[in-house]
């Protein structure tokens, strides 16, 4: 019936409570989960760069194309050539893995140039990285992905690359207000009065004490959003092409056999879509609870 | 008292203000601070009185080169540090200090206390190992009265006097010789406020410093300053020793101000409620978009309206006059 | 019937319940107050005094979650005298011992609304608030003219919207607000702070309440205006009659206000009374801490032969863990040998020293 009950302090001191003891369970329950998604991200990885697949990728077994989960020596079923999707499924990882990091070092590095320029430089500054960063958001994202797969090859690379600049603007809105937040609180002018470097102003007490926290959020948030868009672009045939395997062209293929009442060849990579970017936001959204605190109502 | 440590020279600001939609076509031009000039001796404490908006602040952060003067010269220690670049100037940042009004705002909320005074000790004296750097912010503390456990803390678990402390033993740390206070007791209760300014009189005894203290309660810089300047409308209308402008002002502008204070009003200040409907604040009773040639405090001023209006109030702008042994004032018609 | 006080505030507690800490801060504590029709009541103390809060909570302006309150206020209406606090205290659990509030029941959400039916017809209309920082305390979406105008249709007879901007405009011109035409059509930032401040006020009053809470009125105000707030606030008492609460950390601001002041320390109230009575504090006839807040004011005759101001040693009270005797002890100047056990032990109570003076402390209460 107590909703929260008085706690007996010790009258002399007590300590602070750790970041574990003062947030909510539902972010510790989202964190854990984010956190076992990325385990099992980061086994894959490392189970496909060893070799260690369960079953070879490339062999077809014809006799058993487009069977369920659960068929004699393939865990989760075939696709439409006999493969068996498992170790298609992790190969799917170690090719998105490194593009993945890269984009977020791209969107995290060009964000974060912007967004110091405009934020704690300011004035002309400010005017050009917003004309930049309007013109990069005008752009529909697919359709300039579409365009750069276009005029170059379908390569994961280039879409990360893509995916990296358009989320500059982003990242650099949320530095920007975060370095005009604390201005305002003028301990950067203090600190300048002390005679403190720019430089070091920028990146230890701005970046590295106020923002770290924001960047991790942003990169975690961000790795969901580049999966999740990885796929609707193999989904519609302009990413990654056959016969490299990913999450989306799988989908795609399976997509073909679904009318035939063939379910599990294009559900099993869309789940593993789904729980993948669903473990990333919920990441992101329990680690900005946690670190950041919730917003007071 | 010594020598002058601190020269500042019709020293100007003006910032210039967009108004409305076509803010590019009306620029209006604010004279934030136009043509200070004063002096602050070594181991003294000048005061800096006027209300919000009246240029105190801007003058506080002139002086520390956080914003560039439109012209002036600010002399210290006999180098004029407004022609200098801001890279030229970070050697001479740990000579001149500043106290932030903000309590919270001059603290990184991120960083725990020992980081925050670790920092500024090492970028001033690079040669200093981790024992070093540690004696000299236990000794800082003890400076400033603060406990040896508060270095773990973050800002946020601080008390408000504590804050204000650290803030304190923070501008120390680079043994600064000159430190403007910007209103370090603002935000501060009366009985903690008392403990601030204690501190603050007992460091300029030990270190001999000397401040530029900018405050809006006069009570506080009577009793703290030996020598008051009253800025009105961004410029000095009065300056002299403090005892004599706050028993004896000679400027109507300080007599209404210090006359607030007492529990009845004297009979000047309410000459102005009654005459002057006008109750707001000095910005809205000024107007900049109209040249300005006349005394800026004209259309508040008692005397003005007693004696009809003068002419040489309208059109001629008063400059500061020795009127006894260093008290200065800038008014046509002096009390 | 009219001797009964306008305002009558019992073992009034306001609690918030820290999450980071994982304990109650007890903001106000236990707090008694009268307030009679036609008085000025000062309440001083330091922040975190619980001087603030304890009005905010009269006016049911804590929010539940995290906010929790305990108590009676008696509010005296025309006919009738009201609990504004009444049933509150089915809600939480209340220690037997010395009344305070040990745990809330889960769903806050009655205890809210039942709270808010408490205050219908009371808040705005009765009782009125202005707070410290006009400019932040006014929509800024909306004139002057707008606020004052709804505040009257809503609370008074003055129902068409002519009539209410009539008489918006009679009390835009009775807080001397220059040129009230033209000000009725500015928004709130278009005015200086001592301007905006005068339109609080005006729209405070314009609903004809009862009682005004006037919460740091001039803190943050220039000193010349400051004074000039102060003298509308006593003009306007004089003239409407109305009632007023000064909460203020400025004892000159209080002094030269109020005719009965009451001072606050850690939530508790530890003198109340008249303003002079009060205010002497030669001989040690008041509370150490009225005392020792009188003589750190800045003034001539407060400085040590050094040129010290006198000042309160230590820091303000942790409202988390209050300790078991007298909450000012920490710091207090007049405890001696005699007496020491019982403050460091027991919470003195507020004793009687003379006609409606009543001081919480050692020293008084054998008297």
């Amino acid at each position: 019936m107590t909703q929260y009950a008085q706690t007996q302090t010790t009258v002399s001191e007590y300590s602070e409570l750790s970041i574990l003891q003062r947030t909510d369970k539902r972010d510790i329950a989202y964190v854990v989960y984010g956190i076992v998604i990325l385990l099992m991200v980061v086994c894959a990885y490392l189970m496909a760069i060893f070799g260690w697949l369960p079953h070879d990728p490339e062999e077809m077994q014809l006799e058993l194309m487009l069977a369920g989960p659960g068929a004699p020596g393939h865990l989760l079923g075939t696709d439409f050539m006999g493969r068996d999707t498992l170790p298609r499924l992790i190969l799917v990882i170690k090719a998105y893995f490194v593009p993945g990091l890269m984009y977020i070092a791209v969107a995290i590095l060009l964000g974060g140039i912007f967004g110091i320029l405009s934020g704690y430089y300011g004035n002309k500054y400010e005017t050009v990285v917003t004309y930049i960063t309007n013109i990069i958001d005008s752009f529909p994202r697919l359709i300039l992905m579409l365009l750069v797969v276009a005029a170059f090859k379908p390569d994961i690379y280039y879409i990360m690359m893509v995916l990296g600049v358009t989320n500059a603007p982003l990242v650099s809105q949320l530095i920007k207000g975060k370095i005009s937040m604390l201005r305002q609180k003028n301990f950067v002018e203090s600190a300048i009065a002390l005679g403190i470097p720019d430089a070091r102003i920028i990146f230890k007490h701005i970046l590295w004490f106020n923002c770290r926290s924001y960047l991790i959020i942003q990169a975690t948030l961000g790795m969901g959003e580049a999966i999740l868009l990885e796929s609707a672009l193999s989904y519609l045939g302009f990413g990654v092409q056959e016969p490299t395997p990913s999450w989306g062209n799988m989908v795609q293929q399976g997509a073909n056999y679904l009318l035939q009442g063939q379910l599990w060849s294009s559900t099993i990579p869309a789940m593993a879509i789904m729980f993948t970017v669903l473990g990333f936001y919920l990441l992101g959204d329990g680690l900005n609870n946690m670190l950041e605190g919730k917003r007071q109502s | 008292m010594g020598d002058a440590i601190l020269k500042v020279t019709d020293l100007k600001k003006h910032f210039i203000q967009g108004k409305g939609l076509m803010s590019f076509m009306q620029r209006q031009t604010i004279p934030a601070v136009d043509g200070v000039s004063f002096d602050v001796n070594t181991h003294e404490t000048l005061g800096l009185v006027g209300e919000s908006g009246c240029g105190k602040t801007t003058t506080g952060k002139l002086i520390l080169k956080l914003s560039q003067p439109s012209s002036g010269n600010i002399v210290y220690d006999g180098i004029d540090i407004v022609p200098m670049s801001n890279r030229e100037f970070r050697p001479m940042r740990s000579k001149i200090q500043m106290i932030f009004q903000d309590l919270d705002a001059a603290l990184n909320p991120k960083m725990r206390i020992g980081q925050i005074l670790g920092e500024t000790i090492k970028i001033h004296n690079k040669h200093l190992d981790d024992s070093a750097v540690t004696a000299r912010m236990y000794e800082l503390l003890e400076m400033v009265n603060l406990k040896k456990n508060k270095l773990s803390n973050f800002p946020s678990e601080l008390s408000g006097g504590e804050k204000r402390r650290v803030g304190i033993a923070r501008t120390l740390s680079v043994n600064p010789k000159f430190i403007v206070a910007d209103e370090p007791t603002s935000a501060l209760d009366v009985s903690i406020q008392a403990q601030v300014i204690n501190l603050m009189v007992d460091l300029q005894k030990q270190l001999g410093l000397s401040y530029l203290f900018i405050t809006h309660d006069l009570r506080l810089m009577e009793l703290v300053s030996h020598r008051v300047a009253v800025m009105y409308l961004g410029r000095i209308v009065e300056i002299g020793d403090a005892k004599k402008v706050a028993q004896h002002p000679r400027h109507p502008y300080t007599e209404i101000l210090w006359s607030s204070l007492h529990v009845k009003q004297s009979a000047a200040a309410l000459k102005v409620q009654q005459h002057n409907a006008k109750a707001g604040a000095a910005w809205d009773v000024f107007d900049f978009t109209e040249e300005d040639k006349g005394c800026r405090f004209a259309p508040r001023c008692p005397v003005f309206a007693e004696k009809g209006q003068p002419q040489a109030c309208t059109q001629q702008s008063p400059t500061l006059q020795d009127c006894a042994s260093g008290h200065k004032v800038a008014c046509h018609f002096p009390l | 019937m009219n001797n009964s006080p306008l305002l009558k505030i019992e073992e009034l507690r306001t609690y918030f319940y820290s999450r980071t800490k994982q304990a109650f801060i007890r903001s106000v504590d236990g707090v008694d107050l009268e307030v009679n029709k036609g008085d000025t009541l000062g309440i001083v103390g330091e922040s975190g005094s619980g001087k603030s809060v304890s009005m905010l909570s009269i006016m049911g302006l804590i929010a539940a979650r995290p906010g929790i309150i305990t108590g009676q206020v008696w509010y005296q209406q025309e006919q009738a005298r009201i609990n504004l606090l009444a049933g509150l205290q089915d809600h939480v659990q209340v220690s037997k011992n010395d009344g305070r509030i040990m745990s809330v029941e889960k769903t806050d959400l009655a205890w809210q609304r039942r709270l808010e039916k408490n205050m219908l017809g009371i808040r705005g209309k009765e009782i009125a608030m202005i707070f410290q920082n006009p400019k932040s305390a006014m929509n800024p979406f909306f004139t002057i003219g707008h606020q004052i105008v709804e505040n009257i249709t809503r609370h008074t007879q003055y129902k068409s919207r002519k009539e209410a901007k009539e008489r918006a405009l009679y009390w835009l011109e009775r807080v001397k607000i220059d040129s009230p035409q033209l000000r009725f059509y500015n928004y709130p930032y278009g005015l200086s702070g001592g301007m905006c401040q005068r339109a609080m006020i005006a729209t405070a009053l314009s609903s004809e309440a009862k009682l005004l809470i006037a919460d740091e009125p001039t803190t943050g105000l220039d000193a010349t205006i400051q004074a000039r707030i102060a003298d509308l606030l006593e003009e306007l008492r004089a003239q409407t009659g109305v009632t007023i609460v000064l909460i203020s950390h400025d004892m000159g601001v209080i002094g030269r206000l109020s005719n009965k002041i009451a001072v606050m320390y850690g939530g508790r109230v530890m003198e109340s009374g008249p303003a002079q009575a009060v205010i002497d504090h030669a001989d040690g006839k008041s509370h150490p801490y009225t005392e020792a807040l009188l003589k750190s004011i800045p003034r001539e005759d407060n400085m040590s032969s050094q040129g010290h101001l006198n000042s309160i040693d230590g820091e303000v009270l942790d409202t988390i863990n209050v300790p078991r005797g007298c909450r000012f002890a920490s710091r207090c100047q007049r405890i001696n040998k005699s007496i020491e056990k019982m403050c460091l032990n027991e919470e003195p109570p507020l004793a009687t020293v003379s006609d409606g003076h009543k001081i919480r402390c050692w020293h008084f209460a054998g008297v």
